[in-house]
């Protein structure tokens, strides 16, 4: 029992990884219809920045907002310098794009970190030992990360005026318009909250998944297949996906063996694809602005 | 008429044009399949390399590719071997299998060398050794697992066997009266029949395996794999990886408060231990060479002269203490160029010449190679250090 | 799919085995000869890079009928890749097969495992495909990774190279020859696919999925069978690949090899067959180039840097070169023929015997045409000057007049609270003109999708010819004679305008993909193609039968659609407004046609805005609105009802009154 609250807590801490990863992709794509392969190489890029500043004697909390702040331009960055560039810019062109500049980013950061994976001091705090369930304070900040930033977002997106309009933007650019959002507007702050939730999710997880230069990807992967369980429309059905999908990885990692643990997404992926392309949502239409 | 001849001309151009920018001076692409040793009576003796100079072996690989440049410079600067000049050939195999038959079939078929070196790790070298045995090459593997060498006539290896490895392990264990162990190995090669051999010995010293997990050299995240051996309830556990995983496993394992004495292996002999694993590392033991305890040798060690030299040979060119892998690829060089020295590049002549190899002092240990051994190190190559302080010291059994 | 590079596409060229475009030819014999020199010329490393091209050029043959194709992105070719590679080694070493047995296994097993995996995954859109085949390299990489029958995370090895005729291939000379003809082989057999039936009505999906479908291609099959075909290219290049390295590994179907292989697809032009060789050459160059050269620049740079370079290229190309090197081989070699023709039109004009007269059957076919700067000449003005269609198209007369072809029973479509399509229940009778009318928003549209299959009906049944085709694709009804045109024109515009029709002739064609392959079809299209320009020359569109379609002006556009629905010989044909956007006089062609049509047994059912047209026209007209069918009768007794002049008129009874009269002067 212990060893399968400890699996648990083990699958909820990455699950929240996964869903700030996710929420960035969804705000992506409800707003341009972009899938952004390079959503994952954000956090790599977010964590290994804040490495570089903490260890050039920054302390860390100003290390992280300046990491935060940088990431957050660079999603705007690539906005304006790529994806804004192609007219009529399907999913499918979105995809082979985006895997274009995760690809350059990942050789950018190999170049400047090198191959090794580092890891940022873990964020002040004691660990907990709960009834032989080990906690690591870390673990507690990424789901605070989570809830707080993840939440925002959400909150944002469903809840104010600029919000519901920056999703509405994707189908209804007149709509869009008429509460003062360009659809190029639209798209530069999708991509901004997008960069800075990425941002978010790297430097959280950092100190115990560690940041290296090839991580991006697979960690992306992951947020994309919590996004697609929430049809890739709905944040809260993304993120209760994301935090299952890593209990799930950790309860296969812990029983099957932990060589299968990176396929379940995958397998995840495929079966609802076919199953229910919706995602999990009980109503795929009610979610929609 | 004029039309139709122009249009045979300008495929004729083209496809000439095309050939031209390919063009060399090399017609050797049909001349793979003899083998390095008739042409090569004159001209520069070539020794190739195959290392994880980038990927996850990186930690092992790139000290290894220092210490081969460097003994080649060294080398060379002497005079070559019997007044020829020696050029290495380095490739990185990106610590994957695949990237090692490659460069081991571009060092046999384009480069023809004399003798090979590498890899760096158990899965890339078990990779080559098919490809070298069909080519007939002397090659001297860096790695440990004894599946290289078993029953090979041409493959040698100069890491510590696995088993003389367990052996020190489990010897100590047993000594604390502990009978319970639980093992996470590495996923690849290196890691791969440590459980059946644990069980073996074991059975001799009244140790049960009692849990075996598994972890990628790639991994970050090892919850899972230290809560099931927290679950296993063990007396000790071994922890059988390279860095920087293994350092990764070290750390995820305190977090989750085992509590248990670790042993580690040999893969683990190096500074980069000590990055991955932080404060982690303390009081873990793992068998390894002399040379990460060098200062710490009696003074009438017989390895004490070769490698003090070394460290500080290595120390000069490089900036930083050599570690154990710069050691074996610092055997493997030195065993090879004797045996080049004493045979010359023939391969049958140039494997019985390593064959031959006897009480050569080493960095990883004394050696002696026979037909049937081609491991040439016993346990007392070994000796036990604990992590302290963030270095390695001698453990004192 | 804007993404596409759209195929080429002439149905002039009869297709024998040895292709016969003249540019194939030419092409073929080049590499042919380049092959041959290579080994004697080439340093070792530029053999080395030559070799593996040849060996990524197969799987990337596949990724490009794949894309070009099926209009499908694979990010998992290099699960089909590795699973070659692995049956391929583990038949030599562990079941000790011969090498062309192991071989053969290992393209069959790849080719297997896409159609499985297809079988689900072809019915999902575009992007979900690309992602999902994404996940399937991971799950093949992982679960070959952790099985101990294929060797775990070292793989299989201790296999040896092959031979032939005694001749170990052991040297990357006999090696690349030993390949090339494979590559050379399946590249012929991929160009002869993207000319051959099922190669065009693919090109045609891509340009519009809806009229593909309605004209009887069933899209879902092709695909599968191109992405079967594509893992198939896949599991040949993992064959020879174990061959070369002589050990198969988990790193074979890492998610680098699948973005290696669209990058070469990428860069060579997206769905150009040539391009995909051209692409594993320069990505082959680009990756030992870049990992010397980074070094070089960045000191210490060691690891992949070669990632760097395909970051930047893969980006650059969609930006600035969408269409890869294809796209820009063409537009300088459109630049070169405009430069050569204009020096011989001169030449021309100096010597007046006319031996210069270029272009004698040289006319630019569209399979190589469409290139800017490559226009035909504008097309002449519209010809509808002459009252009357002299010759009807031949039509199927399965049934015998006013025997029931369509039965409509209770038809209804719901989208959420709302009812589009209430209870609609009607029969058209064979051999005559069904007018559906009512006011906008009516339902008419929907009602027509839902019985060509585009919408799944709510409830209800549609049965044509007696069988049940609701909430089928619309190719069923096609394949048996139901054929529409689209209210929004649907023109293929990859091709010309006989390109189109002979689109309509594709259900009376039956050449697979096999027989496209080894372009066994050629007769079948010629045929075919000569029936569609005589359809075009009855319908006086024979002039701008070669003109790319969409250059033709809106009327001759939808005159260039009834052309394409009749080539299939349909029993009924549904239009959905054929009149809006005609000129006066293609109306009136357009009726005289249809009327003609129904004399020689058609039976035609016709959505219209223009009452007065339909009054005229139809032999029966069906009143919808608000999604209920209020009057179905001859017009005479429509234009009567009450309930249709309210309902359908105004609600305003005297406004009503007016416009009846206004009709009534019409008719």
């Amino acid at each position: 029992m212990t060893d399968f609250l400890q699996l648990t807590a083990a699958g909820l801490s990455q699950g929240s990884v996964y869903a700030l990863l996710a929420v960035g992709l969804i705000a992506t794509y409800t707003v341009r219809h972009v899938v952004n392969i390079a959503q994952g190489d954000y956090a790599m890029l977010a964590g290994l920045g804040s490495i570089s500043l903490v260890s050039a004697g920054l302390p860390l909390p100003v290390a992280i907002l300046i990491a935060l702040i940088s990431v957050t331009l660079a999603s705007v960055l690539i906005e304006r310098l790529v994806i804004a560039r192609v007219k009529n810019l399907t999913t499918l062109v979105s995809i082979i794009l985006t895997l274009g500049v995760s690809t350059l980013l990942q050789a950018i950061m190999l170049l400047v970190w090198g191959a090794e994976g580092r890891r940022l001091p873990a964020f002040p705090g004691e660990d907990l030992l709960i009834g032989g369930v080990s906690i690591r304070s870390q673990e507690l900040w990424m789901l605070g990360a989570l809830v707080v930033v993840g939440g925002g977002v959400l909150l944002f997106y469903e809840k104010t005026r600029w919000g519901k309009a920056l999703r509405a933007s994707a189908e209804q650019p007149v709509a869009a318009r008429i509460v003062g959002i360009s659809p190029a507007v639209a798209s530069v702050i999708a991509f901004a909250i997008a960069g800075f939730v990425g941002a978010v999710a790297g430097v959280v997880s950092s100190p115990i998944y560690l940041s290296i230069w090839s991580g991006g990807l697979l960690l992306g992967l992951k947020g994309f297949v919590a996004a697609v369980l929430g049809g890739l429309v709905s944040f809260r059905a993304a993120i209760v996906g994301a935090l299952l999908l890593g209990v799930l990885e950790s309860y296969v990692a812990g029983y099957v063996a932990s060589g299968w643990k990176d396929a379940v997404a995958f397998f995840i992926l495929i079966i609802v694809l076919i199953i229910r392309p919706a995602g999990l949502v009980l109503r795929p239409n009610a979610v929609r602005v | 008429m004029h039309r139709a001849q122009r249009r045979l001309l300008i495929p004729a151009a083209v496809a000439a044009s095309i050939a031209l920018a390919f063009t060399g001076c090399s017609t050797s692409n049909f001349g793979g399949g003899d083998g390095g040793d008739g042409a090569s009576e004159e001209g520069p003796i070539k020794i190739g390399a195959v290392l994880d100079i980038t990927g996850v072996g990186a930690n092992l690989g790139v000290p290894e590719q220092n210490t081969l440049n460097m003994l080649s410079e060294q080398l060379n600067e002497d005079g070559g071997i019997n007044g020829r000049e020696v050029e290495l050939i380095i490739k990185d195999n990106q610590s994957t299998e695949d990237g090692a038959a490659k460069a081991t079939t571009e060092l046999i078929e384009n480069e023809q060398v004399d003798l090979i070196i590498g890899a760096s790790r158990t899965g890339p070298s078990l990779a080559m050794r098919p490809l070298v045995e069909a080519a007939q090459l002397p090659t001297i593997s860096i790695a440990a697992n004894a599946a290289i060498v078993d029953g090979s006539e041409w493959v040698f290896k100069t890491a510590q066997n696995d088993v003389v490895v367990l052996e020190r392990i489990l010897d100590d264990a047993e000594s604390k009266g502990y009978t319970k162990v639980a093992l996470a190995r590495d996923a690849t090669g290196f890691g791969e029949g440590i459980a059946e051999i644990i069980t073996e010995l074991g059975a001799e010293r009244g140790i049960t395996l009692t849990a075996t997990e598994a972890f990628e050299p790639s991994a970050t995240d090892f919850t899972a794999q230290m809560t099931n051996l927290r679950a296993a309830d063990a007396d000790f556990v071994i922890i059988w990886g390279i860095t920087p995983s293994a350092g990764l496993a070290q750390a995820a394992y305190v977090q989750i408060g085992v509590g248990k004495p670790v042993y580690q292996s040999h893969g683990v002999a190096n500074a980069a231990f000590f990055e991955a694993a932080g404060d982690a590392a303390e009081g873990v033991i793992a068998p390894m060479g002399r040379l990460l305890v060098a200062d710490q040798l009696p003074a009438d060690d017989p390895q004490k002269e070769v490698i003090d030299q070394f460290i500080a040979d290595y120390t000069e060119a490089f900036g930083s203490a050599p570690s154990s892998f710069a050691g074996h690829a610092y055997d493997a060089w030195k065993i090879g160029v004797a045996a080049i020295e004493e045979a010359g590049t023939d391969p049958e002549d140039l494997r019985d010449a390593i064959e031959a190899t006897s009480d050569f002092v080493g960095i990883s240990g004394i050696f002696t190679m026979t037909p049937e051994n081609h491991s040439g190190l016993t346990a007392d190559a070994l000796i036990l250090a604990i992590a302290e302080g963030g270095r390695w010291n001698l453990y004192s059994e | 799919m804007t993404l596409l590079q759209k195929s080429p596409g002439a149905v002039r060229s009869k297709t024998g085995f040895w292709p016969n475009n003249r540019a194939t030819i030419i092409g073929v014999s080049i590499l042919t000869l380049v092959v041959l020199v290579l080994p004697f010329t080439a340093t070792s490393t530029m053999m080395n890079i030559a070799v593996f091209s040849m060996i990524f050029a197969l799987p990337a043959i596949g990724l490009s009928l794949l894309m070009g194709l099926a209009g499908q992105v694979s990010l998992g070719q290099a699960a089909f890749f590795a699973i070659g590679a692995y049956t391929h080694a583990i038949l030599l070493q562990k079941f000790e097969m011969p090498g062309i047995v192991a071989a053969v296994g290992g393209v069959v097993a790849a080719m297997l495992a896409a159609l499985l995996v297809g079988l689900p995954m072809l019915r999902l859109r575009g992007h979900y495909l690309a992602l999902a085949t994404l996940g399937l390299g991971f799950i093949v990489m992982i679960a070959v990774r952790e099985w101990e029958f294929t060797g775990r995370t070292t793989g299989i090895y201790g296999f040896g190279r092959p031979e032939v005729f005694g001749i170990p291939i052991n040297n990357n000379g006999l090696f690349f020859w030993y390949v090339a003809p494979f590559v050379i082989i399946g590249l012929v057999l991929a160009l002869n696919l993207t000319r051959s039936r099922a190669g065009r009505a693919l090109s045609s999906v891509n340009d519009s999925e809806l009229a593909a479908e309605s004209l009887g291609v069933n899209t879902y099959a092709l695909r599968v069978k191109v992405f079967t075909l594509s893992a198939g290219f896949a599991g040949l290049g993992g064959v020879f690949y174990a061959y070369q390295v002589q050990i198969v590994s988990p790193q074979m179907a890492e998610f680098h090899v699948s973005v290696e292989l669209l990058l070469m697809v990428v860069i060579g032009g997206l769905g150009s067959v040539w391009g995909a060789i051209a692409g594993a050459f320069i990505v082959e160059l680009l990756s030992e180039g870049l990992r010397d050269l980074i070094p070089a620049i960045i000191p210490g740079a060691t690891g992949e840097v070669q990632l760097i370079g395909y970051g930047l290229v893969l980006i650059l190309v969609i930006l600035l070169l969408p269409g890869g090197l294809y796209q820009a081989v063409r537009t300088v070699w459109a630049a070169i023929r405009r430069r050569t023709a204009d020096r011989r039109a001169v030449a021309a004009a100096r010597v007046p015997d006319g031996t210069a007269d270029g272009g004698t059957g040289e006319a630019p076919t569209r399979a190589f045409g469409g290139l800017p700067g490559e226009e035909p000449p504008a097309p002449q003005s519209a010809a509808v000057d002459e009252e009357g269609v002299p010759n009807v198209p031949a039509v199927s007369t399965p049934l015998a007049v006013g025997e029931p072809i369509l039965e409509v029973r209770g038809l209804t479509k719901r989208y959420g609270g709302v009812v589009a399509v209430d209870d609609v229940s009607f029969t058209v009778p064979a051999g005559r003109i069904m007018g559906l009318i009512g006011p906008n928003g009516a339902g008419k549209t929907t009602c027509f999708n839902m019985i060509t299959g585009a919408i799944t009906p709510t409830s209800g049944t549609v049965a044509f010819l007696g069988e049940e085709v609701q909430g089928r694709k619309p190719h069923v009804g096609a394949v048996r004679g139901l054929t529409r045109t689209f209210q929004n024109l649907q023109a293929f515009t990859s091709t010309d305008v006989v390109g189109n029709v002979y689109m309509g002739r594709y259900r009376k064609g039956r050449a697979g993909i096999i027989r496209g392959m080894l372009g066994l079809q050629g007769r079948e299209q010629y045929r075919n193609e000569e029936i569609a320009r005589d359809i075009l020359d009855t319908m006086r569109l024979g002039d701008v039968a070669d003109l790319a379609a969409g250059d033709l002006p809106f009327g001759r556009q939808r005159m260039m659609e009834v052309c394409r629905a009749l080539a299939s010989e349909p029993a009924l044909l549904l239009l959905d407004e054929p009149m809006a956007g005609l000129s006066g006089k293609e109306r009136d062609m357009l009726a005289t046609l249809l009327r003609a049509l129904r004399d020689a047994g058609l039976t035609i059912v016709l959505v219209e805005h223009d009452v007065a047209q339909v009054m005229a026209l139809a032999d029966t007209v069906a009143v919808l609105d608000d999604g209920v069918l209020i009057a179905h009768g001859d017009p005479e007794s429509v234009r009567n009802d009450p309930a249709v002049i309210v309902a359908y008129l105004g609600t305003d009874a005297e406004e009503a009154k007016h416009e009846l009269e206004e009709l009534e002067e019409h008719a």
